[in-house]
């Protein structure tokens, strides 16, 4: 377990620079995600920490202790790879074992730190298996087990899950989390995928064009988006985002866009400003006919059994609106919407920033 | 079968038949040459009237007088290729490791000059290699084919040793440096076993180019005790009255072993002559 610590760390690939100044602090025992687009310079943040790539400039450290001239070997970090890395003429056990023959520990030792990883993997059944024979989920986890017997200091994930299909990336995100839960080992996660941190994460790290966008809970980030980028990024369905104005007057504000109001709750910004209005689709309810909501037109309907998502229309622009339960509504039904003030997001267009 | 289909297939036979005899016919007629008695051989019938494995025994009793060191000759053949093959190995599996995983500096000018060497045909470095090998005391010894073969094989081991190591994933050298492997340690227990069939197919490539390997071997070896059987094959030609027979059936048993190694390694031969191929 450790504390890590990146210092205003840069790297660029000839004449193209993809870190910015990246400074983050990861406490003891977190998991913390790195998420962002690809080329965004989350990967190249994990690799400098890994040891796999020269820090460009800045600093990092591990409890303490400036990493940048120690090798890779020597940073007691492990690292499950994308591709999960596994030596193909090995079996899983020596797989498993490999970090530890090299440090030349007791076969003894090795043995008994290679069961216990393949019993908190359930893996002991495929021990004598070779990579080729396993499947992609049992390799991702023979990959981890390569991580756990080395008990490191921090644990290092570069897009683990994205080699695997659908199903079993959800169970695997589980067993990920719940194997942090048990060892509270400091992990450091890269994911392209936002529910991928959402759902694992003590916290995020936004990463956008070699800079953190926004540091956070995933709650936080969920809920109070520090700009636009953030706010479209986080979330599935993504939010709606509207070009309009902000109008004030008095203590209730609104921003007036497609010809409708659409209400916030009293924020900064001036009256008359132009402004990008943002609102989750699961913050768009329903309000009955003639009450003073949004008329809007049914385009497409999913139902996904615990919930509906609808595709409508106001004035030519499309939002997307997520409802619980059933929905009985069919494509070219008229409604009227109603977004919930509290939820509603106001930013900056020109820099993006939340007002 | 559609029609299509069966023309496709006839006119692989079309070509594949005249190749094939092509091929063939040679060394049936070495084979026929050998199974016959010495008034038989030049007959001109395509089986003898009373085949002999005769001139096989005279072969392996060095009865012959070109065949008084046989057994002398044909180790000296198979030291030679065994020792070019090892060492060929060595040099092409190191360069390539260097230079495709461990980026050393000038790797890519190395590679170059691989390549270059071959824009010089082998027979003009013949003479040079001549001076070269009498500079160092080494004529008429076996080194110094063996560092000629050596010299001749490398270039070509290394540029096809490069690029199937450049196809090896790059995460397995990454996921054995943070598992603590130094880089001799990935060379041993990472590169090596998954370079396996890439090194037999080019171990098998050097010890066969110097099997088969005359001029050189003409040139550098003189003495009857050093010479590899090729050339000691060559000196049958010496007299107007040569005994074809006894020749076509040493022919044949020299012909045995790559004959053998191709079989044996043929899995690989095709592989790994093919995975360095093309650059990609």
């Amino acid at each position: 377990m450790a504390l890590v610590s990146f210092s205003q760390i840069e790297k660029s690939f000839g004449a193209t620079k993809v870190v910015h100044g990246i400074s983050l602090d990861i406490a003891d025992g977190e998991f913390m995600v790195l998420v962002g687009p690809s080329g965004c310079g989350k990967s190249t943040l994990l690799r400098m920490l890994a040891g796999l790539e020269e820090i460009g400039g800045g600093t990092i450290a591990i409890d303490g202790r400036v990493v940048n001239d120690v090798d890779s070997k020597d940073r007691n970090v492990a690292m499950v790879f994308q591709s999960y890395a596994l030596y193909p003429h090995m079996t899983v056990r020596e797989n498993m074992g490999f970090s530890l023959r090299l440090r030349k520990e007791s076969n003894r030792v090795i043995e008994e730190r290679v069961s216990q990883a393949a019993r908190i993997l359930n893996l002991e059944p495929y021990l004598d298996r070779y990579p080729r024979e396993l499947s992609g989920g049992q390799r991702q986890r023979v990959a981890m087990g390569r991580a756990i017997v080395r008990d490191p200091k921090v644990f290092l994930f570069d897009e683990p899950l994205s080699n695997l299909d659908a199903k079993l990336r959800v169970a695997m995100r589980a067993e990920i989390k719940a194997l942090h839960q048990r060892l509270k080992t400091t992990t450091v996660y890269v994911t392209h995928d936002q529910v991928e941190a959402m759902t694992m994460a003590d916290r995020i790290a936004v990463v956008n064009d070699g800079r953190v966008e926004q540091l956070g809970t995933p709650l936080e980030l969920y809920d109070r988006p520090a700009n636009l980028f953030v706010a479209q990024f986080i979330g599935s369905p993504a939010m709606n985002i509207l070009e309009g104005a902000l109008a004030k007057s008095g203590d209730s504000s609104c921003v007036k866009a497609l010809g409708q109001r659409w209400p916030v709750e009293s924020s900064g910004g001036t009256d008359g400003q132009p402004v990008k209005y943002g609102i989750r689709p699961e913050h768009i309810g329903f309000a009955g006919r003639g009450s003073g909501g949004i008329a809007a037109e049914v385009v497409v309907v999913e139902p996904m059994g615990a919930q509906t998502e609808l595709v409508v229309r106001v004035a030519d622009v499309s939002l997307t609106v997520v409802t619980h339960g059933r929905a009985n509504l069919r494509p070219g039904d008229g409604l009227s919407l109603s977004p919930e003030a509290g939820h509603a997001h106001v930013f900056d267009p020109a820099t993006g920033r939340r007002i | 079968m559609t029609s299509r289909k069966l023309l496709s297939e006839a006119k692989l036979w079309l070509v594949a038949i005249p190749i094939l005899l092509w091929t063939l016919i040679p060394i049936y007629h070495i084979f026929l040459f050998s199974i016959s008695s010495k008034d038989s051989a030049f007959s001109g019938a395509l089986w003898p009237d009373k085949p002999t494995l005769r001139n096989f025994g005279t072969v392996f009793r060095q009865e012959n007088f070109y065949l008084h060191h046989f057994w002398n000759q044909i180790w000296n053949s198979l030291w030679i290729a065994l020792a070019v093959g090892a060492i060929t190995l060595a040099v092409a599996t190191c360069a390539a490791f260097a230079i495709s995983r461990l980026k050393v500096r000038g790797g890519r000018t190395v590679m170059n000059a691989a390549l270059f060497t071959y824009f010089i045909p082998a027979a003009f470095l013949a003479v040079p290699m001549y001076k070269a090998m009498g500079a160092y005391g080494l004529l008429n010894s076996r080194w110094s084919l063996v560092l000629a073969m050596v010299t001749l094989a490398s270039p070509y081991a290394i540029w096809v040793l490069k690029q199937a190591s450049d196809k090896l994933p790059w995460e397995l050298d990454e996921a054995a440096r943070i598992d603590g492997a130094t880089p001799l340690q990935l060379f041993r227990l990472v590169y090596l076993p998954l370079m396996l069939p890439s090194l037999v197919a080019i171990g098998t490539y050097a010890v066969l180019l110097a099997w088969n390997e005359y001029l050189y071997a003409f040139l550098l070896l003189s003495h009857e005790n050093t010479i590899p059987l090729a050339v000691g094959l060559g000196h049958f030609l010496a007299s107007d009255d040569s005994p074809w027979e006894i020749l076509m059936a040493t022919a044949l048993i020299y012909a045995l072993p790559p004959a053998a190694i191709y079989y044996a390694f043929r899995r690989y031969m095709v592989g790994g002559l093919t995975s360095g191929a093309v650059k990609s």
